[in-house]
């Protein structure tokens, strides 16, 4: 393909390529409270909060932020959190977590507990809080099948807001370190002339690598290196 | 076409239909992890209801799905790993078992009050949700009641990411392990079973004379007992 060609092309399947996916809007935002930093060996746990305290966190979405908080050459060593759930039970249960950093203390004093962390190099536990939900919605979408054929005629549209908060724990301190939150939404369309066009806003998704990137930075803590 | 495949074959779509409406599922048997938790001094005796061995639940929702949730021997796993690992020494009786010729400090008989759960239809979210009422009654070495003590458990799983079944599997199991997490912070609390420990009398034959409750906030939550009969399926 002469470059000619390419430079006229490449505009056109741009602009395609936009088209073809709804519109996403992202924020994402940190506060510090202390210094933060990982050594070789050590880990990061990723737990939602507890549905007893009406957190409706995605297992998905944490499994989206362990896949890619670990992946990379600046990957973290990630525990799954069921492992470490198994491996502290019955402390980090729904009922039975801590809800604060001044609960740590108490928690590491118990049988086994400080033991089991230093064993699987646990430096921070990254609490996620939020969920992805449908705020809005509308428009109007048929379809129709017959013995000659069927096809779909209308427009439908929706929009998904994912807003989810993330705390991170310092397990050497036992202190907070800070937060780092997300704020995504998306619009999604449906247009249908016979065939449906789908233009999917990847809401949930956007929102996994954004804030899996600012925790990635807040705790290796690339400000300061 | 003959006339055994005219009937046959509406019989089987309606049936194919019928069974469209309702949905089983089958829990694997339950494992629960080794606590981090110190073992009570207590020589325990454990004995369970029949139908701790073959747990049935079914629910009808909304008037249009029949769901039905086998846990098999999850109840009896889930009491024997953990008085296993709470009690100093525990042993299992059968039901033919006499507890008076067995050298135990104590009795632990648990039931289930009631067991529920709810749909994503029902709650208006993408969650399944289970609760568990158990009761444990504990009775001395003189066979003579001493607590009883009701036991609520919640446990909640999404449908985001694995299919409804597995949902409803995963949260009866948390259910479960939401009860152990209680029992293991609140037992002793609750039912002061340390304090049988060697006591010196035999153990006699459990005579039912209720004490009455104590005043911990789980006996609020246990008032509406539901019926046995639906429990055992």
């Amino acid at each position: 393909m002469k470059q000619a060609e390419i430079l006229t092309k490449a505009p056109i399947l741009a602009l395609l390529a936009l088209t073809l996916t709804g519109c996403v809007t992202s924020r994402v935002e940190d506060a510090r409270e202390g210094l933060t930093g990982i050594s070789e060996g050590e880990s990061v746990v990723i737990m939602a909060k507890s549905y007893h305290l009406g957190n409706e966190t995605e297992e998905k979405y944490i499994k989206c932020i362990e896949n890619a908080l670990g992946r990379g050459s600046k990957g973290l060593r990630v525990i799954p959190h069921r492992q470490f759930v198994d491996s502290l039970f019955p402390w980090f249960e729904p009922r039975t977590a801590p809800a604060e950093t001044k609960n740590l203390p108490q928690l590491m004093e118990r049988p086994g507990v400080a033991d089991s962390i230093a064993r699987q190099g646990v430096r921070y536990i990254i609490w996620l809080d939020g969920d992805t939900e449908r705020v809005a919605g509308g428009g109007s979408l048929s379809c129709a099948a017959g013995p000659g054929g069927g096809g779909c005629f209308g427009f439908a549209w929706w929009q998904n807001d994912a807003d989810y908060n993330a705390s991170v724990w310092d397990l050497e301190g036992l202190e907070s370190a800070g937060t780092v939150s997300t704020d995504v939404s998306g619009t999604s369309f449906l247009p249908a002339l016979v065939v449906p066009l789908p233009l999917i806003a990847r809401t949930q998704s956007k929102a996994c690598k954004s804030l899996a990137t600012q925790l990635r930075s807040f705790i290796i803590n690339e400000e300061a290196v | 076409m003959t006339l055994t495949s005219r009937i046959a074959l509406p019989g089987i779509l309606l049936a194919g239909l019928l069974s469209g409406c309702s949905s089983s599922v089958t829990l694997q048997a339950l494992t629960i992890p080794s606590p981090l938790t110190e073992k009570i001094p207590v020589s325990v005796g454990l004995r369970m209801p029949a139908n701790f061995h073959n747990f049935v639940h079914e629910e009808q929702v909304y008037g249009r799905d029949v769901w039905s949730i086998d846990l098999g021997s999850s109840h009896a796993a889930l009491f024997t790993q953990l008085f296993k690992h709470m009690f100093r020494q525990l042993t299992v009786l059968e039901a033919d078992d006499d507890p008076k010729l067995l050298n135990i400090d104590a009795l632990i008989e648990p039931s289930v009050d009631g067991f529920e759960f709810s749909v994503p239809n029902q709650s208006k979210t993408d969650a399944f949700a289970v609760w568990i009422r158990y009761r444990l009654k504990v009775y001395d070495s003189g066979g003579t009641l001493v607590s009883n003590w009701p036991v609520s458990s919640y446990g909640k799983s999404q449908t985001a990411s694995v299919s409804n079944s597995e949902a409803l599997q995963r949260a009866a199991i948390l259910a479960m392990r939401d009860a152990a997490a209680l029992m293991i912070m609140k037992l002793d609390e609750v039912t002061q079973i340390s304090s049988l420990a060697d006591a010196p009398a035999p153990v006699a034959a459990p005579t039912l004379v209720p004490i009455p409750e104590t005043n911990d906030e789980d006996d609020v939550q246990a008032v509406a007992v539901e019926g046995q009969d639906d429990e055992t399926g």
